[in-house]
Parts: C-alpha cells; structure tokens; sequence
C-alpha cells in the first residue's frame, strides 16, 4: 500500500432492495477489507456517516468511482431521494465522476423494478444519463449485472479499473472477464447435461435443464467459477438458474423448463436446435450406471 | 416549530416530521415516500415466480418472504384440500435458513446501524466502532459473511435464492455440509461471547434477571452504560402491546395487550389506507405516506424481537421490560438477547436434519391448473411478523397482499391512535434522539412500502 490518496467511491442508492449492499458486505472479509483499505468509500447511505448526499452534492471534489444500486427513474411520485428524483441525482453524481459502475441488473436495466408497469418510467442507467453529465466519464459505463450482483465481481472490476484504467465490455456493458462464460461452466452437474439426464428438486444428482427452467447454459455470468459466499452456487444447490444476469431478467414461468413435445423450447447458447437434438438422441442412447445410481446412500 | 428531517441510513430512506413544545418533540410523524409496487408487479405472474419476485422486496429479510411465499403456496393445497407433504428435513432446513438470515441482520443492526448512532451523542471519535474502518465494525461484518456461508450451503448464495418450493426444499445436503453450517454457526457464536457478551455463551443463555446486566462485559455492557448515561431506559416508550403472527421451534405466536393470549384470529389483521397513496391518488394533500397502518382487531402493536421475547416468556427481557417497559434499551436488548437465542436454537435445529429423509415430494396437482383459491401465510422475519395473502385465478397470481413488520412498527396513525413508532419518538428532545428511537425498530424502507 503506497500513500498515495486513495480513489474514492460513492454508492449511491436509487430504486432498489438493496440486496446488492448486502452482496457487498457478504464478500470474502479479508476481501472486503482489502478493498476498504484500497480505496475511500465515501458516502453509502447505509454505511458511512461523515457526510451525506448533499455533501456530496455540494463538494467540488471528483469522485472516481460512482457506483449505482438500483434503477432510475424520472417520475417524483414514486420515488424520490432527498426530494429530488433518482434521474436527477444520478446526472448530477455522474457529471462528478471518472468511472460509472452499474452495480446489479436494476441500475444496469432496471430489473425486477421496470415489471411495475404503472411507473412507466424505470430504467437502468445508460437510458437515464443526458449526455452532458456523462462528458466527464473515462470509460463506457460498466454494467454489473446480476440480482444481485456477486460482491467479488465489483471488487475485481474496482481493482482492475483502477490498477488498468480499461476493462473489455461486451455489448451489454458487462465486462467480458465476467461475463463472456456461461453460468454452466463450472457447474458440478455439467456431467448430467452431457448425457441427458434430467434432475429433480431436492436431489444432488441430474441436471435442471430439462425441467427445473435452468439457464445455466443460456447464461453469461461466472456463477459456478467464482462461487458465492466462497461456498457454492445455486446450481450447485439444487436451485436453478434463473438468468438474473441477462436483461430479459425476470422473465415469466422462471421454475419451469419451457418445453416443445418434451424437448427444451430454448437450447444452450450458441447451439443450433438440430444439433442439439442429435446429440441428445445419441447421447440418451447410453445408459451410464454411475450417472443414474445416487452420489451417496 | 415544525420541523422536517430526512434520516438516511437505515435500509433506505424516511422523512421524519416533528412538531416541538418547549424543546420536546409533541407530535411525530414517518413519511415513507418511495414505493416499488411489488403487490402490483406479481398480479398476473405464475404462482411459482412469486418465489423468484418476493425475496427481492429486500435484501435483508428476503428468505421471510421467500418462506411467507412458500407457506402461502401450500396453504392454498390446503385449502383446496389438497394438502402437501412436507418431510421435517425440508421443514427444518427452511427455518434454518431463515434463523441464519435473522442473525447476519440483528448483527448488522446492532454494529452498522445503532452503536455508531449512539455513539455520537458523546463522542466524535467512534474508534474501533467506526464504520468500514474500526476493528469492531470489521469483525462484525466478518462475523456476518462467515455467518451468511451456512445459508449458502442451502440456497447456493445469498442474498436472494429462491430454495424453498412447495413441496419442500431445492437443496439435499450431505453430513459434512451440515457439519460446515455448524462450524459458520460458531464464528457467530465466538464473535457473541468475544465481543457481543463479553461472557460464556452457556452463561449469557442462563440470564434470568437485571442483575445479569452487571455481568455483561462486551459491547452489550458498552451499550447499556452509554444507554443509561442518555436515559434510553425511559424513552422510546410506546402503547406497551405486543404481538408477533409466526410461530417456529422458537418463537410463540400471541399477543400482550393487559394479558398474555396465545391465540391470534388473523382476521383481525386489518391495513387502513386514510393517510396512505394509492396509485390513483398519489397527489392527495391528506395523504402523506406510501406506509399503509396495521391494526389487530383496530388496535397498534409492536412487533420484532421485544414482542417474540415478551410472548415467548424470555426471562431476562421480561425481566428487563419489568423495569424499562418498552423502551429503547430494552427493545434494543431485546434484539441482542434473540441473537443469542438464534445461534442457540439453530445449532440445536441443524443437529436435528435426518438426511435421510426427502428434501421434495412433489405435489399432485400444479398451482397452474388451479381456478381459484386463497391463503395467508405469517412468518417472524429480522423485524417482525411478516404477513402474506394470495389470491390464485385461473392459474395466475390474482391478488397478492404483503404486510410488513415495518408497517407495524412504524405506519402512521389510525384514527384518534398513534402508530407505534410515532408514539414512541414524542417527548424525544432532540431529533438526535428521536433518530435512534426510530432506528430502535430496525427501520427498513423498503419493506415498509414494498
């Protein structure tokens, strides 16, 4: 640790559940405080207590990483923060800073709050920014997608921005390193994918693809490689994946396998439905003892 | 003089607007002024997605409602006569789960949003309490993420993990998974003894009395200095009822108004909306809050963990309600002393799993092919009882109502009777402490309006 003034961060809480505060504070800890060592944390409305949003407002400083919990919107009937709407904070915080972080699939394209249709005005980010505020930024917004998003994703993209200056994005925004694999990889039920066997709730064995409405491999997210709570992933679990990463996020019937005369409406990522399905005739052709046995009596 | 007062950093945000005499505050009351529309985002969604949508009305207590969900699913079986089995496995591992989120809030409670609050009033420096710096506040927020690891063992992350579904539970741990959780469970209750009790864990869990107070030593006997050097034994007080919905292995379901009764009618649970906006009339200049009130048989109670532990005959919180009543250093003890009892209690609940038994049977009949039913559900969530009622139509969410411990705790007023936080921050004397009387509820803005 040189003493050099540390970057600082502003967190700033638009319209959200703040799950992705508590994905934060969940991190690894030495993680957690490394980054709270590493950078200034200057204003979170529910963490620090030094200064307030008007503060920040009011202060000339720079600030050079802005994160954004939650989706924006213009409409003051809804939502307000300090009276002012979230579209006005945001445009105000962004003309102040070097690098903009969508931190979840709210601020990064409004996400489970957008499906309240009688707000017809709740966004991400990129839509709710006029381009004067954002004449300052070093960088492309970055999108964090995810609900939440993991903690050791924004802890990485803070450190890599700051050490790099750059991150790859993909056309959603999201940084590539994070985002250009698939929820699948690393998946421990990957085996039963491969030879086309079908899981159930509440079992170890078999994948939920099939039926559960897995989206593991329609995904783009390191769920199953950079684990959560350092522990597991949900796939892991038994739960499936429901593609909180992808901006159709939520979508409808997110438990079940949509299914065309028993075989998956939609196919992995990158595969033609043709392919798929041959494939999936040979490999149901093998009856493998080990995959269709239980893990453990 | 009127004043109008925004208080961050409780989950979200509340406007507080006081109306003084004398230096005191006469008259209190919470605006809550951002809604989400949750209720309205889940008419018309597949009964299932509600388990994917209500964990996400909050970051903090999204297993209560994934479990309301899940009990409200399967009391809609129920009442089509229909009834799931459920294995005591999967039944056990969905209260674990919800204990284990109970715990990471009540320790981020006490750390992140009380003490330094508290602390202020006397000092500037906070030292190893000050937030993302000092030594305490980290090891309270390790003691958090360690604790949080057993629950991800069970929904695969968290937050928001939908593991619960009729039927049971998505998850079959093995011995060593469990094995893992109590080893998670034990940071906790290291960190509880360390630094919360400053005593032996066997020795906090035999407290009976107020002369126990003398015997804490950790931040718990910090806070009760700094609470009687600023008289919180004596403010905060409110209409002194309580009532707590759910029941588990630890918690009793009732209410204490003169006398302590066990059973609840829950249709004596009533919202009223005279003061509340509705989303055609959100321009009403009577109207000042998206906070509905919620009323037991026309009546305000208390919820959260002072009310558990008055109906579950705690014996050191009762102990300390005989001298403090319901002020702010018992309701904040109040939450401290469940803490204990969580970790107790979920320890005891992991040791009880039969892995051998089904984590899921599945049912008959899919919610989908339902015309038409209703149910409730009630669990105790971090900060009280949490409500939910379903209408399923023709295989659709219809109707979804969702009453929050916060709409209990800190809704406005009702007819000629205060709303429970409102009462108790009148003849704070100062907005300092009218704050921490508000905090002492465990605000969260989020739930209050959904």
């Amino acid at each position: 640790m040189t003493n050099n003034k540390k970057p600082t961060v502003v967190w700033f809480q638009a319209i959200t559940c703040n799950g992705n505060t508590h994905s934060l504070l969940s991190a690894n800890s030495s993680r957690l405080e490394l980054f709270l060592n590493s950078f200034d944390l200057i204003y979170h409305p529910s963490l620090t207590i030094d200064k307030s949003l008007n503060e920040i407002l009011e202060s000339k400083d720079e600030i050079d990483f802005l994160l954004v919990e939650g989706a924006i919107s213009k409409n003051s009937d809804f939502f307000t923060i300090s009276d002012e709407t979230t579209n006005v904070l945001l445009n105000k915080l962004t003309s102040k800073a070097k690098y903009l972080v969508a931190v979840g699939s709210c601020a990064s394209y409004g996400g489970v709050h957008a499906k309240f249709e009688q707000n017809d005005n709740v966004v991400g980010l990129e839509e709710s920014l006029d381009k004067k505020s954002t004449k300052n930024l070093k960088h492309e917004i970055i999108n964090l997608t995810g609900c939440p998003v993991h903690p050791e994703w924004i802890i990485q993209t803070l450190f890599t921005l700051n050490n790099f200056g750059k991150m790859a994005i993909d056309e959603e925004g999201r940084p590539k390193e994070l985002y250009s694999t698939l929820a699948h990889h690393g998946c421990t039920r990957n085996e039963y994918f491969e030879w086309k066997i079908e899981g159930a709730w509440g079992e170890k064995e078999g994948c939920l693809f099939y039926d559960q409405g897995c989206r593991g491999p329609m995904t783009h997210s390191s769920c199953n490689k950079i684990l959560w709570n350092d522990v597991n992933s949900k796939t892991r679990a038994g739960m499936p994946c429901i593609g909180c990463t992808e901006t159709d996020f939520p979508r409808d019937n997110m438990l079940e396998t949509k299914k065309n005369i028993g075989i998956p409406f939609e196919v992995p990522t990158g595969i033609s439905k043709r392919a798929y399905l041959s494939i999936t005739g040979v490999a149901k052709t093998f009856t493998i003892d080990r995959l269709n046995k239980k893990l453990m009596d | 003089m009127k004043t109008v007062e925004i208080v961050e950093r409780i989950e979200g945000e509340a406007k507080l607007n006081c109306s003084w005499d004398n230096n005191v505050i006469s008259d209190a009351r919470i605006d809550f002024l951002n809604f989400r529309g949750f209720e309205f985002i889940l008419e018309g969604k597949a009964p299932l997605d509600a388990l994917v949508y209500t964990p996400r009305i909050c970051g903090i207590c999204g297993q209560a409602h994934l479990k309301a969900t899940v009990d409200a699913l399967e009391n809609i079986y129920e009442n089509i006569n229909e009834k799931l089995e459920v294995t005591p496995k999967a039944k056990l591992l969905r209260e674990i789960g919800l204990n284990i989120e109970i715990i990471d809030s009540h320790i981020k409670w006490f750390y992140m949003f009380i003490l330094p609050d508290i602390i202020k009033l006397k000092q500037n420096d906070l030292g190893i309490y000050q937030p993302l710096k000092g030594s305490r506040w980290l090891g309270a927020s390790k003691t958090a993420s360690e604790t949080i690891k057993s629950l991800a063992i069970l929904g695969g992350q968290w937050p928001h993990t939908s593991y619960m579904i009729p039927g049971g539970v998505v998850t079959d741990p093995t011995l060593l998974d469990l094995s893992s959780m109590m080893n998670y469970i034990d940071t906790a209750v290291m960190f509880f003894e360390k630094s919360v009790a400053g005593v032996s864990f066997d020795k906090y869990l035999d407290f009976d009395s107020r002369d126990d107070l003398n015997i804490l030593s950790g931040d718990m006997k910090y806070f009760t200095n700094l609470a009687f050097e600023n008289s919180f034994q004596k403010i905060g007080t409110s209409h002194n009822r309580f009532i707590a919905l759910g029941e588990s292995s630890l918690f009793k379901t009732g209410k204490i108004r003169q006398r302590a009764i066990n059973k609840l009618d829950l249709s004596k649970v009533r919202e009223f909306t005279e003061q509340t906006f509705t989303i055609e009339d959100r321009a009403n200049p009577k109207k000042h809050t998206w906070s509905k009130a919620v009323c037991y048989d026309n009546n305000f109670y208390e919820t959260g963990p002072l009310a558990r532990a008055m109906i579950g005959n705690k014996p050191f919180i009762k102990e300390l309600h005989k001298s403090f009543k319901d002020s702010v250093f018992t309701r904040v003890m109040a939450r401290m002393d469940e803490l204990a009892h969580l970790l107790d209690n979920t320890k005891s609940l992991i040791k009880q799993v039969d892995i051998s038994e089904e984590s899921y049977i599945k049912p008959k009949i899919n919610l989908k092919d339902i015309d038409s039913a209703k149910a409730t559900s009630v669990v105790e969530a971090c900060r009280g009882s949490l409500y939910h009622d379903i209408e399923i139509e023709k295989g659709k969410i219809k109707k979804y109502d969702v009453i929050t411990p916060t709409v209990w705790n800190l809704g406005p007023s009702h007819k000629e009777q205060k709303g429970i936080a409102q009462k108790a921050i009148i003849g704070s004397k100062s907005l300092d402490i009218a704050k921490i009387v508000l905090r002492s509820f465990d605000v969260c803005s989020v739930c209050t309006t959904h």
